[in-house]
């Protein structure tokens, strides 16, 4: 096939699972739709209910009494914020058992990821699991093999940090091209929280490794026994076991009583509903490190134990859930992250990578975690391609597709990080593309 | 966080208790440091270690032979994975793709891309077969990797796969595998002038983010409110037609029901009732939800019924 050819056919794909997507989570869209063009904000604006809150009337909830404490003894957003949801892509797996839903990036703020919203990967379903029952082993190459209730695991140390975890498929149906609608699905297998646990290194000196160990085995308790073999160098660096999430008990999403994060690394090492680890001398090349999670190259040869997620950046404002409503000043945000440690800088671009300009930080800059950053932009109401460009602090330069495709092909599914472009219509809506 | 905080307290000062006496070990954390939990018995060990490796280590006395993981396979495989391992449904396929991971479309498989024979051991005994995983005994994952294994042209039919044997059977993607070699990209930060302007085209273009046009406020009460509510509590019986609910999206049924007024309809999803053909509990059994709310996904169901 000659290029142009190849080009046609993947747009003819492309705009067939476009077909299907659309179809299939248009209503989803709904009440955001409705505030995308200008006219309905204007509408909006002289809606009845919303005059009648506005200046110089009272508003009816200034005229009455709300509701007592303890109407939701455990609050939940406000229903007006019930777009905000995590979604799934049918097509991507045959059922929603063994399946994946994203984050919902573009109504997110700051770094923090809402412990609801963060984005699902089940292999066998959501096990509902009571902490009373649940035990976490720990055994293999050392001296004293233990059983340790939840209870018991909650007597350790525990320490506090924020860091992302994300699916090494995050951006993997974007190799051979642009296929997503939205940043939900281009990038939200991804989410950022401040984890609270034992550090692993904690329980291993507990346990007492014996010389030989090298590796670890971790494996969790629901039906498809997730296992993933993980170096001890990282397991003695700043593995956690983790039992709360932004302050909380985990989510049952989550791995609710006990998961593993291994920060920087890939989400499928963070084991979910713990409940084994063994230490060995050999990792165990178990079906989630041969079969998946194996990164096939163009010469045939595949990568294995590809565990770092590399540096990574997308703008969050605009992208096509949050389109350009009127020309002039925008605040542009998005979100930069990478494994290797802190991000150093981000640029951004609106002329599709020609010219680049520094970005603000706007939240604190932690290691392995999200980093929010900021950028005014004049928008003149033409089309533009706005991109991001990330540095993290070892000097790595987030790549374009072209350096990444001449790595790597097109068929190595995980560990995509290139330059993501939203290319901003001169209505104001935006879509994903892919350029030169 | 969990219950029995209390038990939790007490034992902790139990612990320090004990710990303060014997101050040393405060200063030289080891093994048993803590002496949290209970040490693991070998029986318990023997119950959970369920891991094996390429060397075989780990794998559990037993044999089974390609001719009964046939029959095996035909009852609690075939369903999904197809007679001939070629999958069914968009459920993964287990057998071919030989010589396709260079092509631009790789066909991976046991067959064509796995690395050891004692992934498909470990993984169809921990997690296979798909609504029953560790429901097979050791002989029947012999029989069935040896029969997955077959489906490759791997093995022939005459074979017995067990303990000592199953480390020996080579899959011929093994040498195939490398270590991870990033960092392998180079990019500059580059900040005026990286490009030709002229040299920027579209490769490829997204589909389009479609929305549908509707008043603000229709929408929010309808779709977020109405949405939200099926979603968790409604959708479990009137997606499926479980128990006789009418399912949302059939047109007939719907328009028949709302001919007796939308505010019976209203009323018989607030306050239940007993039909034609079965029980809609009050409000769903969901007593926590509002009139409102139940009024906002009954209209939900009709608006997706239209
Ligand atoms: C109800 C459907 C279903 C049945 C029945 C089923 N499987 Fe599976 N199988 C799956 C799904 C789904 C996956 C992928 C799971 C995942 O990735 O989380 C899978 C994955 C596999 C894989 C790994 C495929 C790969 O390339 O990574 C093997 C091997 C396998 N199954 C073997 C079996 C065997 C043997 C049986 C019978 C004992 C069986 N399965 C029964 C649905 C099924
Ligand atoms: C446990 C299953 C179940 C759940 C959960 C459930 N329903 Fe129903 N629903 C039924 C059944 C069964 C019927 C049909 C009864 C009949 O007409 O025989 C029904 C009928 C209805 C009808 C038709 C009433 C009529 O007059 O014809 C409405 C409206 C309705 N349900 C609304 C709801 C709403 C709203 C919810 C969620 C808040 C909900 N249902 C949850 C089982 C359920």
């Amino acid at each position: 096939m000659n290029k142009q050819a190849e080009l046609d056919s993947l747009l003819q794909d492309v705009a067939k699972s476009g077909e299907n997507l659309t179809v299939s989570d248009r209503r989803a869209f709904l009440r955001k739709g409705a505030t995308f063009l200008g006219a309905a904000t204007a509408a909006a604006l002289s809606a009845p209910s919303v005059r009648a809150a506005m200046p110089p009337t009272e508003p009816a909830y200034g005229k009455s009494l709300g509701s007592p404490v303890l109407a939701n003894p455990y609050g939940m957003p406000s229903k007006y914020e019930a777009h905000v949801q995590r979604r799934t892509v049918e097509w991507l797996t045959p059922d929603r058992i063994s399946s994946i839903s994203f984050t919902p990036l573009a109504d997110l703020k700051g770094i923090i990821t809402p412990s609801g919203v963060m984005f699902e990967r089940y292999h066998s379903g959501l096990p509902e699991i009571n902490p009373q029952e649940h035990h976490l082993m720990i055994h293999g190459l050392v001296e004293r093999p233990i059983i340790l209730s939840m209870d018991d695991l909650m007597r350790f140390p525990s320490v506090s940090m924020t860091r992302f975890v994300e699916c090494p498929a995050n951006g993997g149906m974007e190799w051979r091209g642009a296929q997503m609608d939205r940043l939900q699905f281009t990038h939200g297998m991804l989410g950022c929280a401040e984890w609270t646990g034992v550090l692993l290194s904690t329980l291993l000196q507990e346990v007492g490794v014996k010389p030989e160990g090298k590796w670890i085995l971790a494996e969790g308790a629901d039906g498809s026994h997730m296992s993933r073999s993980i170096p001890l160098e990282k397991a003695l660096d700043d593995t956690l076991v983790v039992y709360a999430q932004n302050g909380e008990a985990l989510r049952p999403e989550q791995g609710y009583p006990v998961r593993l994060v291994n920060p920087g690394w890939e989400g499928n090492t963070c084991i979910k509903w713990l409940r084994r680890l063994e230490v060995g001398d050999a990792p165990w090349y178990h079906r989630e490190e041969t079969s998946k999670y194996t990164d096939l190259m163009p010469d045939g040869r595949s990568r294995e134990f590809t565990f770092v997620q590399e540096c990574n950046s997308v703008v969050t404002n605009p992208c096509p859930e949050n389109p350009m409503t009127r020309p002039g000043k925008i605040w542009v945000e998005g979100l930069a992250w990478s494994g290797r440690g802190k991000i150093k800088h981000v640029d951004v671009s609106f002329d599709g990578g020609v010219t680049w300009r520094q970005a603000r930080f706007t939240s604190e800059v932690f290691p392995r975690a999200l980093t929010r950053f900021g950028i005014d932009w004049e928008w003149n109401g033409q089309t533009a391609l706005v991109q991001s460009r990330a540095v993290d602090e070892t000097g790595y330069v987030q790549p374009t597709y072209a350096q990444l495709r001449a790595a790597r092909g097109e068929n190595s599914i995980y560990h995509k990080n290139a330059i993501h472009t939203w290319q901003v219509n001169k209505d104001g809506s935006v879509r994903n593309v892919q350029i030169s | 966080m969990f219950r029995s905080r209390k038990c939790n307290v007490l034992g902790a000062v139990t612990v320090l208790a004990s710990l303060s006496l014997a101050q040393s070990v405060w200063s030289e954390p080891g093994v048993g440091h803590y002496g949290y939990g209970q040490p693991a018995t070998e029986e318990q060990i023997a119950g959970w270690d369920i891991d094996v490796r390429p060397d075989g280590l780990g794998l559990p006395e037993g044999s089974g032979s390609v001719e009964d993981g046939e029959w095996i396979y035909e009852a609690k495989c075939a369903s999904c994975h197809g007679t001939f391992g070629e999958g069914v449904d968009g459920y993964p396929s287990l057998a071919g793709g030989e010589g396709s991971l260079t092509d631009g479309r790789p066909h991976k498989t046991v067959g064509s891309y796995w690395n050891h024979t004692s992934t498909v051991w470990d993984y169809i005994n921990r997690a296979m077969p798909y609504t029953a995983p560790r429901s097979l005994n050791p002989d029947e994952v012999y029989a069935l990797t040896a029969y997955v294994l077959f489906l490759n042209d791997l093995i022939d039919y005459d074979f017995v796969m067990d303990d000592s044997n199953l480390a020996e059977v080579r899959l011929p993607n093994e040498p195939n595998f490398i270590p991870d070699q990033r960092p392998d990209t180079n990019n500059e930060r580059c900040m005026s002038g990286c490009k030709d302007p002229a040299s920027v085209t579209l490769v490829s273009i997204g589909p389009e983010l479609v929305i549908e046009e509707q008043s603000i406020d229709a929408v929010i009460e309808v779709a977020a409110a109405g949405e939200a509510v099926y979603q968790q509590y409604c959708q479990l019986c009137h997606t499926s037609g479980l128990a006789g609910a009418p399912k949302i999206g059939d047109v007939v049924q719907w328009s028949t029901r709302l001919t007796k007024g939308i505010d019976t309809v209203y009323r018989h999803a607030i306050e239940g009732y007993q039909g034609e053909v079965g029980v809609m509990p009050a409000k769903g059994g969901f007593a926590q939800l509002t009139d409102d709310e139940v009024r906002a996904s009954v209209d939900y169901m009709v608006q997706e019924s239209q």
